[in-house]
């Protein structure tokens, strides 16, 4: 299991309050697998809160994703859904629950907020 | 170009020619297609060696086609001693029954032959003449014919199957018969469009609905759909067609999201078979009086993929609504941005409208407090990411200047936005609809605070800020000197001085002052917007008018729908009524079904609507457009519990009574009657 993945689900709860704002309840489980190994992170999902925990029991939706590929969502390398399109990655159950969770990844790397860089050329255009 | 026939069922569909048989094309979407990749890219037929041509062929319905076919060329002799009839239909797969007769009085040997071909072309590499980059692999195995693509792991297959004994070979199946005197032969060939999913099987087998349906099935639902629908009665003919055109085609875009498992409205065959946030909004707001089941899913389904992020690539930023959701080879290797996509700047505006106005005819009160987050982030956008360079307008920039588009309104084109003299603007632009509708959306956004959200100081701010953007807007927007409003703000906040049809939407957002609602509706019914058949895209003296130009002076039937929604809105009836006519009488042409768009040429020139050449038929919001006439010479307005019926039919048009309108007052009827009788002269 990489670094970057394990800081990725310890900073889950601080940032729900911002993330889970719709009233959508239920438990995704996250398997990531290297080789013949798989790891399996639970993610309970509620207004305003998470709790996550190593564990395989079931859940509303899984989602298998390689441990590689799961640290490039979580850098902002890539994203979840072309992952599953070319299927990279797959998922089965409740949907909405995939939808909501992919609210916590990040931006890809280097990206700057298009106001600024709008207002920037707009200066220099007048 | 050849003529096309065309089946579909939701977002699988078939495009052939008009002997039934497909031939590889790399710059048009001929063959069968299903989630943006085409799956038969070759599907020829013939009989001992020759081509057939189609004596007769019924396409009466969307999802199924039958050809009447005897050999040779149309030109020869007629003296046919064998007749062939293919009835094929979709629903997830493709069926095809091939039926051979010899009307001879003796036993005949036939060889029929069967070319079949797939490249799995992605809809954008035929778009942009790509090549492919993974393997087709065919495998001839016993009366089956297995191609298989694959590129890393994603992997699409067509399993081709006879019901009869056929020689198989990579390139097709061959059948060598002998029929008896007066008599038939009979195979059925079944083509499965499998998408595998990465535990190697078909991704759509574990949702919910699954991918495939029978005939029966689609029927059974498309049936139900429209006894749902209030019944018209009118003494027009062409209302009448169109009206069952419209249902009947909106039933068949409706697709199964193989993300969700829920039923969503497809754009147009054959480019845009698949969600598109604008059209499904605007379809949904034309339909909703008609079909409101439509909307719970779609508006869900957006709420669901709304940004969350910044993401030059997709033009994502947090709270924005999609473009454009694609599930094919190019959007899953992020070659194109459309996974979803988010370069539209109105979506997001219209995703608040579409929530109001849903509740307003339904009275669902739980979709708007379930979506009361994504409301607030939509109209949070429109303040912020929306407003790029902070002077209170929505202005739109790509930062994918590779795949993205350049033009995020609903004329989309690289050249719809242009001053009089035909100049392009610099970047970013704010074009007047859509702060129409931004100004719209923070109205209704205020009515659903103060109802649903329990936030009244919320929806002071919203009233406040709408007021104070109408005020902004019929400053910075009026053209004095020509009394009408600018196309767009260019970078410098100078006016984009064209005339176009964009203002017609604004009447139906409201933020037309009323002393100036006169001059525009003079404008949008004057001759150089006015063709005789609708409201051009631009006005016939621009730089860029072209009368078969994309968003350059072509009609686009729905663009007049909106136009004449806001003539009502206004108080001006009688020129809404002239729209409905006009557009009703051109339907007659298109055999009730309007297409996307049709030739700005002025009616008195052509007689006839010319269609444009690549227009997309049928397309969700074309098909929308009857409906929303319809509501718009009844006057149908819900208010509180009641449903407001206001009628005013155009002259000539007789009686239209639309019976058992469904909504929260339960049924009601609604019967309007033009001044003068029903005078089918008139070309209604």
């Amino acid at each position: 299991m990489t670094e970057v993945t394990e800081d990725f689900f310890a900073s889950l709860p601080d940032r729900a309050p911002a993330v889970l704002r719709s009233p959508v309840s239920g438990t995704i489980r996250i398997d990531l697998s290297t080789g013949a190994r798989t790891d399996h992170w639970r993610v309970e999902l509620a207004p305003g809160q998470v709790r996550v925990s190593r564990s395989p029991e079931p859940a509303d939706a899984i989602w298998y994703s390689s441990v590689d590929l799961f640290e490039r969502l979580v850098t902002g390398r890539t994203q979840g859904i072309a992952a599953v399109l070319r299927n990279e990655s797959t998922f089965s159950g409740n949907l909405t629950l995939f939808l909501i969770f992919r609210h916590f990844f990040p931006d890809p790397p280097g990206t700057r907020d298009p106001r600024e860089v709008a207002r920037e050329q707009a200066g220099r255009s007048r | 170009m050849r003529e096309r026939v065309s089946i579909l069922d939701g977002n699988t569909f078939l495009v052939c020619d008009r002997r039934g048989n497909i031939e590889p094309s790399y710059d048009f979407p001929t063959g069968l297609f299903s989630f943006d990749t085409r799956f038969l890219s070759t599907w020829v037929l013939t009989l001992n060696g020759q081509l057939l041509h189609a004596l007769s062929i019924d396409d009466a319905e969307s999802y199924r086609t039958r050809f009447f076919m005897v050999p040779g060329e149309p030109t020869h002799y007629l003296d046919a001693k064998v007749s062939v009839i293919r009835t094929r239909s979709i629903g997830g797969s493709l069926d095809e029954e091939l039926r051979v007769l010899n009307h001879e009085g003796r036993e005949v040997e036939f060889t029929v032959r069967l070319d079949i071909g797939s490249d799995f072309a992605d809809l954008f590499e035929i778009k942009h003449g790509r090549q492919k980059k993974g393997r087709v692999t065919p495998a001839a195995g016993e009366n089956e014919l297995r191609l298989v693509y694959r590129r890393d792991r994603f992997h699409r297959e067509s399993v081709i199957t006879s019901s009869m004994p056929c020689q198989v070979d990579e390139a097709g199946m061959t059948f060598s018969i002998r029929i008896g005197p007066h008599s038939e032969w009979v195979t059925n060939l079944h083509v499965a469009t499998v998408i595998y999913g990465a535990r190697g099987e078909d991704a759509r087998a574990t949702l919910p609905l699954g991918g495939h349906r029978s005939v029966d099935a689609i029927r059974t639902e498309e049936e139900d759909l429209i006894r749902r629908a209030p019944t018209l009665g009118c003494d027009c003919q062409p209302l009448a067609g169109a009206y069952q055109r419209s249902l009947k085609d909106l039933a068949a875009l409706r697709y199964e999201s193989i993300t969700l498992g829920v039923r969503l409205l497809a754009a147009g065959l054959p480019w845009f078979m698949t969600l598109f946030g604008r059209d499904s909004l605007l379809t949904s707001l034309q339909a909703l009086p008609f079909l409101p089941d439509l909307v719970p899913p779609t508006i869900l389904m957006l709420a669901g993929l709304q940004g969350s992020r910044l993401d030059d690539f997709r033009d994502e930023e947090p709270g924005k609504i999609l473009h454009e959701l694609r599930y094919g080879e190019t959007a899953g290797f992020e070659e194109q941005p459309h996974s979803p996509y988010y370069g539209s700047a109105d979506s997001t505006p219209l995703f608040v409208i579409l929530l109001d106005e849903y509740e307003r005819w339904t009275g669902d009160a739980r979709l708007v407090r379930q979506l009361e987050a994504p409301a607030r982030a939509a109209l949070a956008w429109l303040d912020t990411y929306g407003d790029l360079l902070g002077t209170g307008y929505v202005w739109y920039q790509t930062r994918n200047p590779e795949t993205g588009l350049q033009n995020q309104c609903w004329k989309d084109s690289w050249d719809s936005i242009s001053y009089a003299d035909g100049r392009l603007p610099g970047f970013p632009r704010a074009t007047c609809e859509t702060q129409g509708y931004a100004y719209d959306a923070k109205l209704r956004g205020a009515r659903l605070a103060r109802t649903f959200w329990n936030d009244p100081a919320y929806a002071d701010r919203l009233e406040r800020e709408a007021a104070e953007l109408k005020e902004r807007f019929n400053r910075d927007f009026w053209l004095p000197d020509r009394e009408y409003y600018a196309l767009a703000l260019d970078p410098d906040g100078r006016p984009v001085d064209a005339l176009a049809s964009n203002m017609g939407h604004l009447l139906w957002s409201g933020i037309v002052d009323e002393s100036r609602a006169r001059p525009v509706v003079e404008h949008l019914l004057g001759p150089r917007l006015f063709s005789g058949w609708g409201v051009r895209t631009l006005a016939s003296d621009e730089g860029r008018y072209n009368p078969i130009g994309y968003h350059v002076g072509t009609v686009w039937p729905f663009d007049n729908s909106i136009i004449a929604w806001g003539l009502w809105r206004y108080g001006f009836r009688e020129e809404a009524g002239r729209i409905c006519e006009a557009m009703l009488s051109a339907s007659q042409f298109f055999h009730g079904r309007l297409p996307e768009a049709f030739a700005g040429y002025d009616r008195d020139l052509t007689d006839y609507p010319v269609q444009y050449p690549t227009a997309c038929s049928p397309q969700a919001w074309s098909a929308g457009t009857p409906l929303l006439l319809l509501r718009v010479m009844l006057g149908l307005e819900p208010e509180g519990e009641h449903l407001i019926i206001d009628p005013a039919v155009p002259p000539g048009m007789g009686r239209v009574e639309l019976l058992d309108i469904r909504g929260r007052w339960g049924q009601v009827d609604a019967l309007g009657r033009s001044r003068g009788p029903h005078n089918g002269s008139r070309g209604h």
